[in-house]
């Protein structure tokens, strides 16, 4: 299963990336998510889910039950646009809260014996070449951190563009 | 000089990130207006981001979420290039005091980088960064006075970023570990906090690890 987070609006990600099919799911902005707020609920009061009741509290099951991730966003300083991010941080009940030590530096152990391909588009017009620079150190960190077995990125001038490299 | 100390904690309540900042409040406040805000699930009002615009220096502090900065801040960073865009006449210093749950502070890199990266679009002139690792242990250590004990690193890097804040200057940026060791750090995490916060809320050492 693939499943696709996406900072754009519903109908600009069909027209530019088609309706999704039967093995993927796609995580957009309903304008009703709520941020974390770093209660670590879901380490230590539901262990595997996100205590906030919002439609988006599932994101661990589900990381864990895909095989790519695709992040589709607009790049913003190097980093993921702040809806994207947000879903990430909504996902950490992926992990579990305890620390391991891999190539000297301290992680998070694995919740799920699971990997995925990681595939990240980031678009935005005049990305400059430090914010590129940021973005794949900053994808790559996060392979590490969510335990994935590939990552692949790419940059674009638009999300249209995106779609086309989708293709 | 009128210095904006932004608190960018998700949290609602207590947060290290407000520990940081009081921390430093005492070292900059002689002589100079400080401000103080707070970014979590409530965001800034445009009259505050507006403000924002208008400072000497900004001091955002908050942890690494992810490997970067949080979602709630970042948004607010957005908001505030747009409002630099109207507003640019200030020469704006921007400093940070960014804290990580893993122990070595140097995992906060990327996000002095897209600090960084923030400023260069602002036309905002990075100043210096403090990056602590093991940031979780601030609360418990509240009595610890920064400078002593565990806290003896920060306690010298905040004297540096407050020097640089004071004379509107540029620092290296200092990737901090606690005065204590690895090991230290991850016991006193899962019995201290992990195990605890579970029994707190009648779940078992085994239901932490549960598969959904």
């Amino acid at each position: 299963m693939k499943l696709v987070v996406h900072d754009l609006a519903h109908e600009e990600y069909a027209a530019w990336f088609g309706e999704s099919t039967a093995d993927t799911e796609i995580i957009e902005n309903d304008g009703g998510i709520r941020s974390c707020f770093g209660c670590f609920g879901c380490w230590v009061r539901t262990p595997g889910a996100c205590v906030l009741k919002d439609g988006y509290q599932h994101m661990g099951e589900k990381l864990a039950a895909c095989d790519e991730l695709v992040l589709i966003s607009r790049c913003v300083y190097g980093s993921y646009s702040p809806f994207v991010r947000n879903i990430l941080e909504r996902s950490i009940s992926y992990l579990l809260p305890y620390f391991v030590k891999q190539n000297g530096e301290t992680h998070h152990r694995n919740r799920y014996d699971h990997s995925f391909k990681l595939t990240v588009h980031f678009y935005g017009e005049a990305i400059t070449d430090a914010e590129r620079n940021t973005a794949r150190e900053l994808t790559a960190a996060n392979a590490i951190n969510l335990y994935a077995r590939e990552v692949q990125v790419a940059f674009h001038n638009s999300p249209q563009a995106s779609g086309e490299g989708w293709q | 000089m009128k210095i904006a100390m932004v608190n960018g904690s998700p949290k609602a309540g207590k947060s290290n990130s407000g520990i940081l900042l009081a921390a430093l409040e005492p070292l900059i406040a002689a002589g100079n207006e400080l401000v103080s805000y707070r970014v979590n699930h409530k965001p800034l009002t445009p009259e505050q981001v507006q403000e924002l615009c208008r400072v000497d220096a900004l001091v955002l502090a908050f942890p690494l979420y992810i490997d970067a900065i949080p979602s709630q801040l970042l948004r607010m960073m957005v908001e505030l290039e747009a409002c630099r865009q109207q507003d640019h006449t200030k020469n704006i210093r921007v400093y940070a005091l960014i804290n990580n749950g893993f122990y070595e502070g140097r995992q906060n890199h990327l996000a002095v980088d897209i600090l960084r990266n923030w400023c260069a679009r602002c036309g905002f002139s990075f100043g210096m960064a403090i990056g602590q690792g093991a940031g979780e242990m601030l609360g418990s250590l509240e009595k610890v006075p920064i400078g002593h004990g565990p806290l003896k690193n920060l306690g010298k890097a905040m004297e540096r970023l407050a020097f640089a804040i004071l004379n509107g200057t540029g620092g290296e940026t200092l990737y901090l570990q606690p005065n204590f060791p690895r090991i230290a750090w991850r016991l006193a995490a899962v019995h201290g906090f992990w195990h605890s916060a579970a029994k707190k809320n009648g779940l078992k050492k085994k239901d932490l690890l549960r598969r959904l």
